[in-house]
């Protein structure tokens, strides 16, 4: 009976109703846009490291730290007995970082040497291309990124100098195979990869590591006395820990646009309660409590959001079907900026978990703002409400 | 002897103004039986329609006892007298007071919907209540479409369609016509009869008046005179 009276007097409120629905939809389709764009690049990030970084997990050198590049010179240790078997297997690859000087058309920049073996498959890295070499020239295999800050290209040669583990620099002359499109930024800002068994060569010795990508998730949490397994989360900290800081922005973005919703809806509210004093008047006569035609308003004015919500599929669905399909391009240059993620275009997916939440939660705010107007039923005198008088 | 469904005892409302309080109503006393169709009769200001409110529970009295249907309106609470309205009472105004957003049938069941019937049996009281206005025609209409006669008796159906015990009404020709306003009063005047609902009237209306039973004259918030109709 109440929703009943609810809906018609919505109904019957014409385009006053029919603005507020739109002005929730349009703060929902955003919202939804927000949520949509946050979660596929978040996902797109993860799968991007995933595929060319990080495996189904990884043990790194227990001396290495990511932050600290002085430390990557000597973050390197054998191939403890126990991960044999899965290196052998291809289940674990190793991989072998070296601090080297790179020399591309005379200038000197520094960079990362990291040899893969050939025959990995447990990264989507194309390290079947890094072939031994011919004529005393290391091929290597650079991404977009490095090629555009060392002005380097494929078929380029240029020297890299290396330390080996004895101290004694050494330099070898390399050329670019092919730039490689790498849309993990960590595997291609400042990174040249090589075949791992010529790295080991220069560095004088034959089975380091500096970590292991893990290919078979049977070695995920093994622990081994040089190398500590580097969990999702440790690995994707600093991603994470820049969703939370977008995330603030995101809940102040959200808070504004649900405060502008929330405006127009209190504002039909009040008026109603107003303009419509001589039915609450009526209704209490009738025999309602003032609970009840309370309950009336409040509902009224939760239903704008329940329509919003409806309609929010049918209005955002030619953008949220465009940015699912043809995605969101992230602007020329962000790229170069290393944030994982930014690599690609990004398809939307539409979190359906998250952005429920997100409508129960402004359906409750509405619920909240609808109510507040009709305090003042609550000291409203039936008798006044009758002859249309308000306080 | 017939029973009492509301007594008044040395009953007084004062409303509270710039300068002091003001008595609406001074020592009230009164007693109403079922079945009676009486009516508060007196110039504008005389206190008319606060005796109505009190009697129907919208209002309390400042001073005195008031007693309908079994509950001290003195001493009701506002989810008590919610009750009352809601089983007991039916209330017809001077402007209708119909549910812009429903039709006729929809405004007329809306009491029913307080009361936990079943939809069978309240979907006949509601046509029968119809029925007795003579509106069975316009059952899908809207106020919007409808006469301001047609609103009143929409708003009697209503008001009548729980077969209350009692029915206030307050100026409720004030906005019609001649034949209209004589068209209402014997509908009312047939329900009365018929199912026994006492009606209490709030006028000034000759016409009214001149179907009143029991007319009880107010002037300055006091009852000057209580009389049986002349005739009856």
């Amino acid at each position: 009976m109440i929703l009943r009276l609810a809906f018609r007097n919505i109904v019957n409120n014409g385009w006053r109703s029919l603005i507020n629905i739109v002005v929730v939809a349009i703060v929902l389709i955003v919202m939804v846009w927000m949520q949509a764009m946050y979660f596929s690049w978040i996902r797109l990030a993860e799968t991007q490291q995933i595929d060319w970084e990080y495996g189904k997990g990884m043990l790194r050198e227990k001396s290495y730290d990511p932050y600290d590049p002085f430390t990557i010179e000597d973050a390197n240790a054998p191939i403890p007995p126990e991960l044999e078997v899965g290196v052998a297997d291809g289940d674990l690859v190793p991989v072998l970082l070296a601090p080297a000087s790179i020399y591309p058309e005379g200038r000197m920049m520094s960079a990362v040497v990291k040899g893969i073996p050939r025959e990995q498959q447990a990264l989507m890295f194309p390290s079947h291309k890094l072939h031994e070499g011919e004529g005393g020239l290391v091929p290597v295999l650079i991404g977009q990124s490095m090629a555009k800050s060392s002005r380097l290209q494929t078929g380029d040669i240029f020297s890299i100098r290396i330390r080996d583990i004895h101290g004694t620099y050494d330099a070898i002359d390399a050329i670019v195979e092919e730039v490689l499109f790498i849309p993990a930024p960590t595997a291609d800002v400042g990174s040249i990869w090589v075949n791992l068994d010529v790295l080991r060569e220069i560095k004088g010795s034959e089975d380091i590591a500096s970590y292991f990508v893990i290919g078979d998730a049977k070695y995920q949490g093994i622990k081994t006395e040089d190398f500590r397994y580097i969990d999702k989360q440790e690995y994707f900290a600093d991603l994470y820990q820049m969703l939370q800081n977008e995330r603030f922005q995101q809940v102040l973005m959200y808070a504004l646009l649900v405060f502008l919703a929330m405006i127009a809806i209190f504002d039909t509210q009040a008026l109603a309660v107003f303009k419509r004093r001589r039915e609450i008047g009526t209704l209490a006569a009738l025999g309602f409590t003032k609970a009840k035609i309370a309950l009336i308003f409040t509902l009224e004015g939760t239903l704008y959001t329940a329509f919003g919500i409806i309609a929010t599929p049918i209005l955002g669905f030619p953008l949220f079907w465009y940015y699912g399909t043809t995605g969101f391009k992230i602007p020329r240059g962000y790229d170069d900026f290393g944030v994982l993620g930014f690599s690609e275009t990004i398809l939307f997916k539409y979190p359906i978990n998250e952005i429920l939440m997100v409508f129960a939660i402004i359906l409750v705010f509405t619920a909240i703002v609808s109510w507040l107007p009709t305090r003042k039923i609550a000291r409203l005198n039936p008798v006044d409400a009758l002859r249309g008088k308000v306080d | 002897m017939k029973e009492v469904i509301a007594i008044t005892k040395n009953m007084s409302k004062a409303f509270p103004t710039g300068e002091g309080d003001f008595w609406a109503l001074k020592g009230i006393s009164l007693e109403f039986a079922r079945g009676e169709f009486s009516g508060f009769v007196g110039p504008s200001g005389s206190g008319k329609t606060t005796l109505l409110n009190i009697l129907g529970s919208l209002d309390t009295p400042t001073k005195g006892e008031v007693e309908v249907l079994g509950h001290k309106i003195h001493q009701i609470s506002p989810r008590q007298a919610s009750y009352l309205r809601s089983q007991h009472i039916g209330f017809i105004f001077q402007t209708y007071n119909l549910l812009p957003v429903y039709n006729v049938y929809e405004n007329v069941e809306f009491p029913l919907l307080l009361l936990k019937m079943d939809a069978a049996a309240r979907d006949k009281a509601v046509r029968d209540a119809i029925a007795w206005v003579g509106l069975t025609d316009k059952i899908k209409s809207r106020p919007n479409q409808l006469s301001g006669g047609q609103c009143q008796r929409v708003a009697i159906a209503r008001a009548m369609v729980k077969k209350p015990d009692l029915v206030l009404a307050d100026e409720p020709t004030a906005n019609l016509d001649t034949e209209n306003s004589m068209n209402i009063l014997d509908t009312m005047q047939t329900l009365n009869r018929e199912l026994g609902t006492s009606f209490i009237f709030s006028t000034h209306d000759p016409k009214v008046i001149g179907y009143l039973k029991r007319i009880i004259r107010l002037i300055d918030g006091e009852v000057a005179s209580d009389d049986i109709a002349p005739g009856l």
